[in-house]
């Protein structure tokens, strides 16, 4: 059964933000770019299944649509062509500390990461104690979370997101600030999600830990879709091609 | 029986609105005080100021001006500050999937709380001033009003949270627009000094109005029908072109905070 199934999605990037009213009065139009980050095309036509128990490791350099690919999953931003069918609920961990407030301490930050996460308030007042013990935080739980290195930052928005009930978590770098312990941990714990039948959708740059995460394969480049497969077959013609790539 | 959804929804904008208190308040001396001295001191600041300095002729200025200011900041702040709910809470936005609105609406409960630690400094200063309270009439005007407020309040805030995603100068001239808006709105001047014939321009404004319902359910009457038409006109009126604004602009937010 297809947890996530993407068709034929393209995803534009137009109208800019950055003019202001004095810039729309005069038709003033955002100049062309060229080079290397600059297309028009965020993805064209990407179509790929991940099925419940399964984990997709997804590769592709900086820039690549990757990012563009996990928001849309998620639904936050709307694709312009083609269709994404999500069976479940979808929980993401697309950037440290989204969710988290710096003048609140980490448990007060639990309660707010949990609930828009989608937990009761009740309930994240059962799982504190897991949670904190999950995250390996200590003392540190009651500390403003702008005292907290990137690692422990991330310990603790994983912990929550461990903790909510998602039938499909899609996780974007983040995990690589953690320290080696906390690392092993989160694989642990990926292994015994996919094993209940969790699906697991992951960005790294870290080839060597997205191995180890994961399943399948997904290899992007400048917004196209190259080729899907083992992770491991992927992650090796990736690095095969990088020396073409910047000729 | 209430979807779950709503109530988790609840719980999420209860959380967010303790954020901000928490947060606003964390690290001064005071603490929570602060949420009951703020009120106090402004009250006290307007009341030499127009007591002993501007001697303003009016019976009870301090009340009349008090009632008026309150609701007022509540007002004001919420729509200068929700105006930004999107572009400041970019990761919210963009990185979670939650009711969008939300953000704004916790905007406008932070602000409403404030004005609900303002109430009884109003209640204070009309004790200390020798006026009566009608305890009766309070109790169920009071709760009345609030939520004709935050009807009033939220779709505004809504329509300057969306525009200004498109629109960045959005944020400022919400401002400019509120600050022509306090002299505009008879609020520390009555109605009743402005020439008689400009005096029914004045009453066009829907701000107008909701103060003066403020005004009257404070000095303990039962809220004048024409208030009460005009407060849920303008509610209605708010509330349609937030509707048909966030219908058409609000599925590219994401992409564009």
């Amino acid at each position: 059964m297809s947890m996530i199934d993407v068709n034929g999605v393209w995803k534009t990037y137009r109208n800019h933000p950055q003019l202001g009213i004095k810039e729309r009065l005069v038709g003033k139009r955002v100049p062309v770019e060229e080079g290397r980050f600059a297309r028009s095309w965020a993805l064209r036509d990407i179509s790929f299944q991940v099925d419940a128990g399964r984990s997709l490791g997804i590769v592709g350099h900086n820039g690549t649509g990757k990012s563009t690919l996990l928001s849309l999953i998620l639904g936050t931003i709307k694709e312009d062509r083609g269709t994404i069918k999500r069976k479940g609920r979808i929980g993401a961990m697309l950037e440290l500390g989204s969710g988290c407030h710096p003048d609140l301490t980490g448990r007060e930050n639990i309660f707010l990461n949990g609930a828009i996460l989608g937990l009761r308030i009740a309930e994240i007042k059962q799982k504190l104690d897991s949670i904190i013990a999950f995250s390996e935080l200590g003392a540190a739980i009651d500390l403003p979370m702008r005292t907290y290195s990137s690692g422990m930052s991330a310990r603790l928005s994983f912990s929550v997101l461990a903790h909510a009930h998602h039938d499909a978590l899609l996780i974007d770098e983040i995990l690589a600030v953690g320290d080696a312990s906390f690392q092993t941990k989160c694989s642990a714990y990926f292994r015994d999600y996919t094993a209940q039948g969790g699906t697991l959708v992951v960005v790294s740059h870290s080839l060597q830990a997205i191995q180890d995460l994961c399943v399948d394969g997904l290899w992007l480049h400048e917004g196209k879709l190259v080729q899907q497969g083992p992770i491991s077959n992927i992650v090796k013609n990736y690095l095969n091609s990088r020396d073409d790539v910047f000729t | 029986m209430l979807d779950g959804r709503y109530s988790q929804w609840a719980e999420l904008i209860y959380l967010l609105v303790l954020k901000e208190l928490k947060v606003r308040y964390k690290r001064s001396v005071l603490g929570f005080l602060w949420a009951i001295a703020n009120p106090l001191m402004f009250a006290l600041v307007y009341w030499v100021a127009f007591k002993f300095i501007m001697r303003v002729q009016m019976e009870n200025y301090i009340v009349f001006i008090l009632t008026g200011l309150f609701p007022w900041a509540w007002l004001s702040l919420s729509v200068t500050q929700g105006t930004g709910s999107f572009i400041n809470n970019l990761s919210l936005v963009r990185r979670v999937t939650l009711p969008k609105l939300i953000l704004p609406l916790s905007n406008v409960m932070q602000e409403m709380v404030h004005f609900v630690f303002a109430i009884p400094v109003v209640f204070f200063i009309i004790v200390i001033t020798g006026e009566s309270i009608h305890p009766l009439l309070l109790l169920w005007q009071i709760p009345l009003m609030l939520v004709l407020q935050t009807l009033f309040v939220f779709p505004l805030t809504v329509i300057g949270a969306v525009l200004n995603v498109y629109v960045r100068d959005v944020q400022y001239l919400v401002g400019i627009l509120f600050s022509a808006f306090f002299f505009i709105t008879p609020m520390v001047y009555p109605l009743s000094i402005v020439p008689e014939n400009y005096q029914q321009y004045f009453k066009l404004n829907p701000a107008y109005w909701l103060i003066d319902s403020w005004r009257n359910v404070f000095s303990g009457n039962i809220l004048p029908l024409a208030h009460l038409a005009w407060v849920l006109g303008s509610i209605a009126g708010f509330s349609l072109l937030a509707a048909w604004i966030y219908h058409r602009l609000a599925s590219r937010i994401a992409e564009l905070v």
